[in-house]
């Protein structure tokens, strides 16, 4: 029980929203009395964290993954329920606790975009009350982990998307947080920017040991670094277990994109269980059962093809089929 | 209690620092605020002039109080200026776009750094501009300056400076309990209009509980002037001190109660 770090029961998050009705009638009537609808954001999760765990979030759009967050680093008040955070109420916004943890939100950045990242650690060594010797010595061992050496003294503003999410790491990490809540943080990443900040997120777990719970909407993030995951959909936690677990049950067909170079219509194919999404004549799109990948590929290769990807299916229809298969399952 | 001092100085230092550097990065940006606020201030002093050309007398004040009482009034605008305005009026924004999540995930207070992270130096012109319209009025009054009439003078700017801050800060906080709340920033913007081209004195009956209370920009430069010319007594510095303090509550409440309803815009 000493290895938990994040418990919660029964953690429940509401808000209420106006929902307009159409037409100026119902804009005048709205200034007297107004229709208020409940949303529930996060729904009655209860969840354990240990120590040293990397967990995956998933969830589609407006599942409640950056609510959960923004309740457990204290952000947000929850509307019911309990929540113990490394001992912590989280909204008691004490600065003992916010030392503790670091938060990195993909579409919001804390570095100064006019300066370089040096001066916006500078700020953070204060603000964290980091001695001299830990800062130097911390800020050497993420630049040297990220190959950034060169880019810590030019703007921040000319700097890559990937090489931002970067800094952004560096400076959430500068103060050695026991835990990380990554949220979104491979959002508008190219393949090779995502895949560095797996591995650094991977490295950073192993060797210092640190908590990462993370929020993607690419599966790719969560099969490469999480052994745990979690999937939310409409507040609700559907799913709580093994990541290999939830993929080799419910992520059954794969998307296979092929290109050609000269028009190609008529293809017979033998495979079975193919679905074609897209068929055009130098582009055609399949969704086929995981096992019957290497079929179908050998199949398509007598075609003489210009391309083919294979790709995961969506996390979205993911989470659709464990909900309608599953309700709550358990790995 | 110490520690935190020490920290809250240093974490000051770097804000200053940082933003010096940012300001330096645009040249332009680092050099118009001299011309412009400079421009403003002469446009305010033309207004006034035209007002008070043919005024001999407000209440028991003559020209010389109202030109001390126009210099504090901007004195005070100047400390605002340079020391936090461009911070906390980021406040409003701040809470609509959820950028405040990364101010109250970090271990300072978020008002502290949103007040103290957008200094002016630009307007530092102004503070000076302002002391010479004071010596200019004191000048007008053949008004014999001794030191405890400068120091008293110099507490009572500091502390309605603090009251003007905590009057901004109030007026932004309402952004974290309502979403659209510009019509409170023309109140306050028509409230400091009228108050800086007419001193607490000229307010009687319910104008004088508006301004002397609820919206208590009617003592801001009235009791330092007061103070100056020798014309405040124990009851109205027991009042404007009570005033602060009371603000000092109010704002403290109305920020901290206001985090507890902030929503976080979404991702």
């Amino acid at each position: 029980m000493n290895d938990v770090i994040i418990h919660t029961s029964n953690l429940a998050k509401r808000y209420q929203r106006y929902r307009k009705r159409e037409g100026i009638r119902n804009s005048i009537a709205s200034l007297w009395k107004r229709d208020y609808e409940e949303k529930i954001a996060v729904d009655h999760i209860d969840l354990t964290v240990k120590k040293g765990e990397l967990i995956g979030l998933i969830g589609p759009n407006g599942a409640g993954k950056t609510t959960l967050i923004k309740m457990l680093t204290g952000i947000i008040a929850p509307t019911e329920g309990s929540i113990d955070v490394m001992g912590y109420y989280p909204n008691d916004m004490k600065n003992e606790f916010k030392k503790q943890y670091a938060v990195v939100m993909g579409q919001k950045s804390q570095l100064f975009f006019e300066l370089t990242v040096n001066d916006t650690l500078r700020l953070f060594k204060e603000i964290y009350e980091i001695p001299e010797k830990d800062f130097q010595k911390n800020k050497q061992y993420f630049v040297e982990l990220f190959g950034v050496r060169d880019l810590m003294d030019v703007q921040v503003r000319t700097l890559s998307l990937g090489e931002r999410m970067k800094m952004e790491l560096i400076v959430s990490l500068i103060h050695n947080p026991k835990i990380l809540f990554l949220d979104e943080p491979t959002i508008g990443l190219d393949a090779v920017a995502s895949k560095q900040i797996r591995k650094f997120l991977m490295e950073i777990n192993e060797k210092n040991g640190t908590t990462i719970i993370l929020t993607s909407h690419y599966m790719e993030d969560i099969k490469a670094l999480c052994e745990r995951s979690i999937v939310i959909n409409h507040g609700v936690k559907i799913y709580d277990g093994a990541t290999d677990k939830l993929f080799d049950r419910f992520q059954k067909n794969k998307r296979i994109t092929v290109t050609f170079d000269d028009p190609t219509e008529d293809m017979a194919l033998q495979t079975e269980n193919v679905s074609i999404l897209e068929n055009e004549a130098h582009k055609k799109i399949y969704q086929v059962p995981k096992q019957l990948v290497k079929e179908l590929l050998a199949e398509l290769m007598k075609y003489e093809p210009k391309d083919i990807v294979v790709e995961e299916e969506e996390i979205g229809v993911v989470v659709e089929r464990i909900y309608r298969e599953g309700g709550k399952f358990h790995g | 209690m110490k520690n935190c001092m020490r920290k809250n100085i240093c974490v000051l230092r770097e804000l200053f620092y940082l933003r010096f550097h940012a300001l330096m990065v645009f040249r332009l940006d680092f050099l118009a605020p001299f011309f412009v606020d400079g421009s403003m201030f002469f446009i305010q002093l033309l207004a006034f002039g035209a007002v008070y050309s043919h005024v001999d007398a407000i209440g028991n004040w003559g020209r010389g109080e109202m030109i001390i009482y126009i210099g504090t009034f901007s004195l005070i605008n100047a400390l605002n200026m340079t020391i936090y305005f461009f911070g906390v009026n980021t406040i409003p924004q701040k809470v609509r776009s959820g950028e405040l999540d990364l101010y109250l995930s970090k271990p300072i207070s978020p008002l502290f750094r949103l007040t103290f992270e957008n200094i002016s130096p630009g307007s530092v012109p102004l503070i000076i501009m302002s002391i010479g319209i004071i010596g200019y009025g004191i000048r007008t009054l053949h008004q014999t300056l001794s030191v405890t009439g400068v120091i008293g003078y110099l507490f009572w700017v500091l502390i309605m400076t603090i009251l003007y801050y905590e009057m901004e800060v109030i007026i932004r906080s309402a952004s974290l309990y309502i979403v659209s709340m510009a019509r409170l920033e023309q109140l306050e913007e028509a409230c400091i209009d009228l108050c800086m081209k007419l001193p607490g004195i000229a307010f009687y009956g319910e104008y004088k509980i508006i301004f002397y209370l609820v919206l208590p920009y009617g003592i801001m430069a009235t009791l330092p002037v007061q103070r100056i010319i020798g014309k405040m007594n124990a009851g109205t510095a027991a009042y404007g001190i009570g005033v602060v303090v009371l603000f000092s509550i109010l704002t403290a409440v109305v920020w901290k109660q206001g985090l507890k309803h902030y929503h976080s815009a979404s991702s």
